[in-house]
């Protein structure tokens, strides 16, 4: 496994590992280091601060012609994450370009936290709220953040 | 990180075919501005694109074939778009100075990063090549020009013949060993040589010695005699171990010397101080048992001179009252004679009676202790 690993993607992971991006903590498991275990902290002066999210992510084959497949496993109020933790984001499908790296598409997510675009919905029941009832909806996604993301 | 290192550290050969341009190690630091967005490697055989963006060549014709946009700014982009890059870009990755990839297998050659191709396909000791005799891979370096073998593969060479040394037949080098364990000129020892046995012969003889040989049909019985005696001395070793624990002096007159005269002077020795210390055990006891007698015979003493005591008291006592009394009635018998009529005579009456009945208790007591003199004072 290892030996067939591109050098690009353990250039990546030394430099994950070295210089880390700040709220963001990405480890490769032992076993395949084309899988990640993720963690991203909520940022400031939104409804998901103060909590961590879990995230896993895993480079395909053809990785970096095609995006890594990333998926939130903490559950989360969003309304461009889905229940099962699916998220809407333009880079991590067609916008995706091989010059993109693990993190630069983990900070697009941490700022798609703090900017959640109800207009280009995955979950629609929340979208809806969102448009709705934006206090109350924020304040849905900040109870989810206590219940979930804070233990 | 853990997935670099089996790749730097790997020690199977390099060769000119299996060089991957992006795994090389640079002497210098590497300069992120030369670096291929996609790869993120050195730029190999740089391309740039219409909107003046610089990669290897094969990165950027495999993101193209993904999407028709630069990967960098995503402006529209076709195979058309994209030209050999400035050759100065060239130039500027090809001087880089690396170290040759069978470094891990001991190669000192650096190279500029353009020669290491040729480097490993001419030059490099450590790359693996067929040897000519046998499907075996050898490194370069053990190669000879004339014979095209190194005497280090030769000597080990399995495809090799050599001839056995007892028969002088030929045979592959990897079945010699077999053949010499059934060689029939191959000179061998009787199996009971472990017992004695002092022949020795060619393997073809063997079989006529055996029925010979009384060392073989004694072995088996040999062989249970020595196990036996193994057994015993292994019992041996432990009884002794015991025997030491239990008596550590002898231990030291043991190790001191070993003959028998000393250690039966010593034991003499020994015997006769026990025999003395027990006399003396048996006098003491005597004498214990005697003080005990003493001791016993002196409590009875006591208690007698006690109960003695106690009846001084009480006698003392008594003969202090029958004083008073004495001197009651000597009073009386003064005021009688001395007074004129007859004084109350109620008076008189009851004393006496109270001095006769306080004698009459002393004289019993005197008669339970005969032989105490005191009572009479």
């Amino acid at each position: 496994m290892a030996s067939g690993l591109p050098k690009r993607i353990i250039k990546e992971t030394e430099r994950l590992v070295a210089e880390p991006v700040p709220g963001i903590h990405a480890v490769p498991h032992e076993d395949n280091l084309r899988y990640f275990d993720v963690s991203i902290h909520g940022p400031a002066q939104s409804p998901y601060e103060g909590g961590i999210f879990r995230l896993e992510l895993f480079l395909p084959e053809d990785y970096p012609m095609t995006p890594p497949k990333i998926r939130f496993l903490t559950k989360i109020y969003h309304p461009n994450i889905d229940r099962l933790g699916r998220i809407c984001l333009d880079v991590l499908k067609g916008n995706w370009s091989p010059a993109l790296q693990i993190r630069t598409i983990l900070l697009s997510i941490q700022a798609l936290l703090g900017a959640p675009n109800p207009d280009d919905p995955l979950a629609n029941d929340v979208a809806q709220r969102w448009k709705e009832d934006e206090k109350a909806a924020i304040a849905t996604a900040r109870e989810w953040t206590r219940t979930h993301a804070m233990t | 990180m853990a997935g670099s290192s089996p790749m730097i550290m790997s020690s199977t050969s390099v060769s000119a075919s299996s060089l991957d341009l992006r795994a090389l190690t640079y002497l210098t630091p590497v300069d992120e501005n030369l670096c291929c967005p996609i790869c993120r490697s050195l730029l190999i055989d740089p391309q740039t694109t219409k909107c003046r963006h610089t990669f290897c060549s094969n990165c950027i014709a495999g993101a193209l074939e993904i999407s028709p946009t630069c990967p960098v700014d995503r402006n529209p982009l076709e195979r058309g778009d994209v030209s050999a890059a400035p050759i100065m870009i060239s130039n500027l990755v090809n001087d880089l100075v690396v170290l040759c990839p069978n470094t891990p297998l001991g190669c000192t050659a650096t190279r500029a990063r353009s020669l290491i191709e040729g480097h490993l396909k001419d030059e490099c000791g450590f790359v693996t090549v067929d040897c000519p005799g046998c499907e075996d891979k050898i490194l370069r370096r053990d190669l000879r020009e004339e014979c095209m073998h190194t005497e280090d593969h030769e000597s080990i060479c399995p495809q090799l013949t050599s001839s056995c040394q007892h028969c002088s037949s030929e045979f592959p080098r990897s079945e010699i060993s077999s053949h010499e364990l059934t060689c029939d000129e191959a000179i061998m020892v009787c199996d009971a040589c472990s017992v004695g046995c002092p022949w020795s012969g060619r393997r073809r003889e063997a079989t006529a010695h055996v029925l010979s040989c009384a060392f073989t049909y004694l072995r088996p019985l040999l062989h249970e005699h020595a196990s036996r005696i193994a057994a015993l001395e292994l019992e041996n070793k432990s009884l002794k171990k015991r025997i030491d624990i239990l008596m550590p002096t002898r231990r030291d007159s043991e190790r001191s010397e070993n003959s028998s005269g000393l250690l039966d002077e010593q034991t003499i020795q020994i015997l006769t101080e026990q025999e003395h210390i027990r006399s003396d055990l048996e006098r003491l006891f005597a004498a214990v048992a005697d003080m005990d007698m003493k001791q016993s015979l002196l409590t009875i003493h006591m208690s007698e001179n006690m109960r003695t005591r106690e009846e001084i008291t009480m006698i003392g006592a008594a003969v202090n009252n029958l004083r008073s009394q004495l001197l009651g009635l000597q009073l009386l018998t003064l005021r009688q004679q001395s007074g004129a009529g007859s004084p109350s005579s109620g008076s008189s009456g009851t004393s006496t009676r109270a001095a006769v009945g306080s004698i009459l208790p002393v004289r019993r007591m005197n008669e339970a202790i005969p032989g105490n003199d005191r009572v009479k004072l």
